[in-house]
Parts: C-alpha cells; sequence; structure tokens
C-alpha cells in the first residue's frame, strides 16, 4: 500500500504528465455533510452532498428550495419499501381465475375498473410535475413520489387489464374528475397543498376502498389486485401524513392555512363534488358499487346499505389520519364538516 | 344521450342536497343504471400469454387502435366510452403519436417491471471493502457523475411526462418506469459513493445537463439528447464500471444499471426514428443541424478531466499508472463517439464523420490503443 509520502511523489508525477487531479485533492479533503440544509442553492442539479465547482451555469430554477416547504421524516424507510414492494399486473394476478360473471356484476366491474384507469394517473402526473421543480437536495421527497409515480401506473395498467379480461371492455368515462370545485389535485401549486388533496384526502378514501375488496371481488384475480394496491395506497398516504406531520412539528404558522386545504377536502369528501372518491354520493361509480356490493342489480338496497358504511369508515380513517398528522384539533374544535363527524359517530 | 342521463343524475343528487342531509339508502333509478350500456366493445376478451397478461394483449380491436393525434384534452382512457360536455382537464401539449410514440413501449413497459431490482437488498454491500485509496477516490468521483446523470433523467421526464396525452398510455407507463428506475440508480450510485464511510465527489461539469433541460421545442429533441446523445456514454461508462470492478457487488451493480439503461435507449432510439420517419421531410436534417451547437456543449464535457482522470484511475489501478488508464479512456471516448454517429444514423438523424465537430471527429482520428471493457 502507498504511504502519503509516495503518494504526493507519484501525485506529483501524474501533474507533470499533464494530468489535472486537483479534483483528487478536493475529494481527499471533502467529508460527508451531516442532514439536508433548510434552504437548498443547488440551481445546477448537483447531487446533495457533492462538491460544488463554482464554474457551473444555473439552470435548475427549481421552485421548491426550502425544506420546510417539501419535507417529511423516515421517507428514505419509505422509499425502500416502494423498491421492495413492488409487483407485476402481469404475472402476479391469478387471472385464470376470473371466470364469466353476471352482465350486471361485470359491468359494475368494469365501470369501477374504467374509474380506476381514468383516475390512477392523476397521481402519476401531478407527482411527477412536482418531482422536476423540487431542489434534488430534498432527494428523499423526490424518490418517494417517483415511486408512486410507477405505482399509479400500474394501477392504471392493472385495472385496464381487468376491464379487458372478462368481455366487458372499458364503460363510461368519468366526468366528475375535473374541477367542478375548488380544491383540485390537479391545480395545485404548492406543494402542501397538492399532498393534502392527493394523500391525505383522494387516496386515503380510495385506500379504504381497496382495503374493503375482498367485498368488491367476485374472484381471487379481484382480490388480489386490490389487496396489493391497498398496499400501494398505504404508502401513498404515507407520504401525505408524513408530511403534514412533520409540518405541524416544524411549520406552525402554517397551520391554519393547512386547514384551510384540509376544510377544502373534506367539502368535497363530504358532497361527492370532484369525483376522486369512487364511493362519494352522486357518482358514477356509487352505483357500480352499490351493485357489486349487494350482488347484482335487484340487490342494489342491500348494497347502498354497506356503501354508507364504507363511507362512514374512509371518515374513521381519515379522522385517524388527522390526528397521526397532528391535525385533531379540527374533529374537536368544531372546523370539521358536520357531515363527517355525524359519519364519524355513526361508524363509532 | 349519456349526456342527458349524467345531467338528470346530477340533478336528482342536488335535491337531496346530501351535503346537508344524513344519508339515507337511495333506491335504484332505472336512469341511474344508463352507463351499464356505455361501453364501446362488449365481448372482447384480453386473452394471457406465456408472459402472463400483458399490456400488449389488451391491445387487442378498438382498444389497439393508436390515434395518430388526439384532441381529447380530459384523461378518458383509449377506448372507454365518450361522454361530451366534459371540461378539459389540462392542455396536453404533447397529443399527436409521432411526438411521442414508439412501437416497443408497451413491451417495455412490461419488462421493466419483470426485471425490477432491489439495490438496498441485492447488492451485497458487505462485499464492497475499500479498495486503494486513490481507486476509492475515483470511485466516489464517477459515481458521483453517474447519481447526477440518473437525477437529471428525472428532472427531464418529470418536466415531460404530464405533458403526454392518455392516448398514448404505453409511452406514459413506460417513462413512469423509467422515472423509477432513474431514482433507483440515483440511490445505488449516491450510496456507493458514501458506502466504506466515503463521501461525494465534484458536480458534474453539467454543459449537456443544461442543454437537455433547456431545450423546449419537443420531446423529440429531448428524447435524441437523453438516448441517442448522453444515453450511450452513459453506457460506455456502465461497462467500464462493471469490466474493471474489483468485487462481485460492484460487478452486479453496474450490471444490472446497464440493463436498465439498454432497455431505456430502445426506447428512445425507437421514438427518433419513429419521429423521424412520420414528420416531415426534412426533420431528421433538423435534428442533425440541432447538434452542431450541442456538439460544442459536448466537446466542453468531454474536455473536463475530473470523470476522465477518474476513469484512467479506476482503470489504471492507482494514480502511478493512470497514463495507462487514460489510454483505455481515450479509447472510450472515441467509441462513444463512434457509438453516438451509429445510433443518430440509425434513427435517420443526419449525423455523419462530415458533418462532426471536428473537436468531436479529432477522437476518432486516433489508434486504438486497449479494450473498453466489452
Amino acid at each position: 500500500m502507498a504511504t502519503v509520502d509516495s503518494r504526493t511523489a507519484y501525485w506529483e508525477q501524474a501533474r507533470e504528465q499533464g494530468f489535472d487531479l486537483s479534483w483528487l485533492s478536493k475529494l481527499q479533503e471533502h467529508v460527508a455533510g451531516e442532514g439536508v440544509e433548510e434552504q437548498s442553492a443547488n440551481d445546477t442539479g448537483r447531487v446533495q452532498g457533492s462538491i460544488p465547482r463554482g464554474d457551473v451555469a444555473r439552470f435548475g430554477a427549481y421552485t421548491f428550495r426550502t425544506k420546510s416547504e417539501v419535507w417529511a421524516h423516515n421517507l428514505s424507510k419509505l422509499y425502500d419499501e416502494f423498491i421492495t414492494r413492488q409487483w407485476s399486473s402481469a404475472t402476479d394476478i391469478p387471472w385464470e381465475t376470473v371466470q364469466p360473471l353476471p352482465d350486471d356484476i361485470e359491468a359494475a366491474q368494469c365501470q369501477l375498473a374504467t374509474f380506476f384507469t381514468q383516475v390512477e394517473f392523476v397521481a402519476s402526473d401531478v407527482p411527477g410535475r412536482f418531482i422536476s421543480t423540487m431542489s434534488p437536495d430534498y432527494q428523499e421527497v423526490r424518490l418517494a413520489l417517483l415511486a408512486q409515480v410507477m405505482d399509479e401506473s400500474r394501477h392504471l395498467d392493472v385495472f385496464r387489464k381487468r376491464a379487458l379480461v372478462n368481455g366487458g371492455g372499458l364503460m363510461r368515462m368519468t366526468d366528475s374528475v375535473s374541477d367542478v370545485v375548488g380544491g383540485s389535485t390537479d391545480n395545485a401549486r404548492e406543494f402542501t397543498e397538492f399532498s393534502s388533496r392527493l394523500h391525505i384526502t383522494g387516496e386515503g378514501n380510495v385506500l379504504t376502498l381497496f382495503r374493503l375488496g375482498e367485498m368488491m371481488a367476485y374472484n381471487e384475480a379481484e382480490k388480489a389486485i386490490y389487496r396489493r394496491c391497498a398496499q400501494d395506497e398505504a404508502r401513498h398516504v404515507a407520504i401525505g401524513v408524513l408530511h403534514l406531520r412533520y409540518m405541524n412539528e416544524f411549520s406552525p404558522e402554517r397551520r391554519e392555512e393547512i386547514h384551510g386545504y384540509l376544510d377544502e377536502g373534506e367539502s368535497r369528501q363530504a358532497t361527492g363534488a370532484g369525483g376522486e372518491n369512487p364511493a362519494g354520493q352522486n357518482q358514477l361509480t356509487s352505483s357500480a358499487l352499490a351493485m357489486l356490493l349487494g350482488g347484482g342489480k335487484d340487490k342494489m338496497d342491500e348494497g347502498q346499505k354497506i356503501l354508507m358504511a364504507i363511507r362512514q369508515r374512509q371518515t374513521k380513517e381519515y379522522f385517524q389520519r388527522l390526528k397521526s398528522a397532528g391535525f385533531d384539533d379540527r374533529i374537536h374544535n368544531g372546523r370539521v364538516s358536520p357531515v363527517l363527524l355525524e359519519q364519524y359517530k355513526a361508524a363509532a | 344521450m349519456a349526456l342527458d342521463e349524467e345531467q338528470a343524475h346530477q340533478t336528482d343528487e342536488a335535491e337531496g342536497d346530501p351535503a346537508k342531509s344524513p344519508e339515507t339508502p337511495v333506491a335504484p333509478n332505472p336512469d341511474r343504471l344508463a352507463w351499464m350500456n356505455d361501453t364501446l366493445e362488449w365481448g372482447i376478451r384480453a386473452q394471457p400469454g406465456k408472459r402472463g397478461l400483458t399490456m400488449r394483449d389488451l391491445n387487442i380491436g378498438s382498444y389497439g387502435e393508436v390515434p395518430e393525434s388526439s384532441s381529447d384534452m380530459s384523461r378518458r382512457p383509449r377506448g372507454a366510452f365518450p361522454i361530451s360536455g366534459v371540461p378539459r382537464t389540462d392542455l396536453y401539449a404533447l397529443s399527436a403519436r409521432v411526438d411521442l410514440w414508439a412501437d416497443n413501449a408497451v413491451d417495455l413497459y412490461e419488462e421493466a417491471i419483470q426485471r425490477r431490482w432491489m439495490g438496498h437488498l441485492e447488492i451485497a454491500w458487505d462485499e464492497i471493502t475499500p479498495q486503494p485509496y486513490e481507486v476509492e477516490l475515483a470511485m466516489r468521483q464517477l459515481c458521483t457523475e453517474l447519481a447526477q446523470q440518473a437525477s437529471i433523467e428525472t428532472d427531464l421526464i418529470g418536466q415531460w411526462l404530464h405533458k403526454m396525452n392518455y392516448a398514448y398510455h404505453e409511452v406514459k407507463t413506460f417513462l413512469a418506469s423509467e422515472i423509477f428506475d432513474s431514482g433507483r440508480h440515483y440511490t445505488v450510485f449516491r450510496n456507493r459513493a458514501l458506502h466504506n464511510d466515503g463521501s461525494l465527489g465534484l458536480e458534474s461539469a453539467a454543459q449537456f445537463n443544461r442543454r437537455m433541460m433547456e431545450t423546449r421545442p419537443g420531446w423529440t429533441e429531448v428524447a435524441m439528447f437523453l438516448y441517442l446523445v448522453r444515453g450511450p456514454l452513459t453506457l460506455l461508462l456502465y461497462r467500464c464500471g462493471e469490466a474493471y470492478a474489483r468485487n462481485r457487488a460492484d460487478k452486479f451493480l453496474f450490471r444490472k444499471c446497464l440493463e436498465d439503461k439498454a432497455r431505456h435507449m430502445a426506447y428512445g432510439m425507437a421514438h427518433v426514428k419513429y419521429a423521424v420517419e412520420n414528420q416531415p421531410e426534412g426533420f431528421g436534417q433538423g435534428l442533425g443541424n440541432l447538434m452542431r451547437g450541442v456538439e460544442r456543449d459536448l466537446v466542453r464535457d468531454l474536455k473536463d478531466p475530473v470523470l476522465w482522470e477518474a476513469l484512467a484511475i479506476i482503470i489504471g489501478g492507482s494514480v502511478d499508472n493512470i497514463a495507462q488508464g487514460m489510454a483505455v479512456v481515450e479509447d472510450v471516448k472515441q467509441r462513444y463517439i463512434e457509438d453516438y454517429l451509429r445510433r443518430m444514423q440509425w434513427a435517420g438523424v443526419n449525423k455523419t464523420e462530415d458533418n462532426l465537430s471536428p473537436d468531436l471527429a479529432a477522437f476518432l482520428r486516433r489508434e486504438e490503443t486497449a479494450p473498453a471493457g466489452d
């Protein structure tokens, strides 16, 4: 092994031969930094912790360059879970178990699958847009979001497959996912606003539904789809809960603003407006769900009752997320939507 | 009419004002079930094949008809029953097939999923023991460069993905898999640099990163830069990393990234070729002309010593042997330029040695000295 003296000598020889090697000295002196900067001065797309050169043109123009705007604890662990729990819609779903179903059940399943095919990529396009506007110094957040983009693509894919595998096909497109009321995920320009809408409200509701997938499934393939999608959605919801928890702890001055986002989300959840919640009232999908839950077109009354219980459970789980994130004061101080509060009490 | 039914449905519900009244089960309304007839192709069945039920298996009947352009600015899945009166969700700038399509995207998406791997579990990190001091520093520099290349790839795709129309979901889902790969590449290279109590090296020279990020005319131009210009270089660096790895873990890491990158380039090359063949005559000529300025950026990056000296130390095994290592590096650069020309020509872009920047052409006019690890 070379000693420091001999190393110095042949580094010098190399320089005499025309090699630069100044970078090698810089690396030698560089030690890994601790933690993530509160403010990011990274305008060149460099890797967090790498050595800035000083002569690189600034092209980053990242909108999000403050840690408190985007951060959440434990995202690295969550990202590892994203990596570990990937699955294949082609081979991990037992498609052979899908057998011909009565037309009404098949149509209902396909209508629901059409809805998910349409909306799942909302949760792909929008995070994608945020990734490229966020400083690479906050790479943990970017990684969690890009992993979500992958998951949502697979969801689009698996529900399209379900629609086409058993003779039904894609059904009517959904028109209510557009911005008929305020507070749409698509329109969010601020990260916390976006995350509260997408992760806390929108995907939270879908997560409850996927968790109850056994009730809507008519074969092992459908059970597997809902079970695997529920695992994925739980990670997406976790991004939002972890972020809100961080905001509650480190940006308390923004609590009132965040409550405003939650007001909007609750309004959408209570009325079904906005259409992200397939179990919501006024939804094309709610009659399809009632058919699946009841067991057919002629048993939709029974299905509606189950659907009502599902909405109550959605609210219960939403309240749990508020509590986990530290925003449950709204449940007790009269700010929470009265409709949701009523559902919560009914579920208790 | 589906629209009338939808409006009637909404009016009925509004009268109940569910926001203010307790929920009660709603009796089935025959009109509310009109959606049960709203399908364009009832009775069609996608059949799983040897590789399971793939996305390509779904492209049957009207579901497989990929439009030349789409004016649909909602998120209507291709083949779903359309209804009128839906407000636009977004303005999808890439709404023509020629702007993003590649026939192989649908298969590459499934391949990406089948060949997924886990850097934190599958790489035997404990086998990466400290290497000779200078090699370890050089390895950190190489890995910093590669992590930044991956991060820029994430930014680039993130910038364009949401502009792509839903009629082309095969491409959107493939690019989602690529952005996921780029995140994994970033992570493994950053972790490799930091392994053994390491630290990161200098940021990239970045002229070409800047060029890619600032490109606005279209995804095809970005694709040419990302897959035909940057891609061959990344591939060669991965190959060198694998060929000169000093342990199984490093070898595995570079090989897996190489497999991913080859898949990305398969899409990119196919897309650029498709665009050149289907855009108006002269498009390939235009892409070639665009490269005149871009090649100046390439030259600047190729002359920056940091990455290349690091690679020379890894190949030579020490600073003492850097000259020998650099001889191989010069071969790598030559191969890079040759590969760049070959791929551009394959895709139909007017790029030959005759119209190559003289500074880049200089890399071609030398005698090869050693194999570059493939």
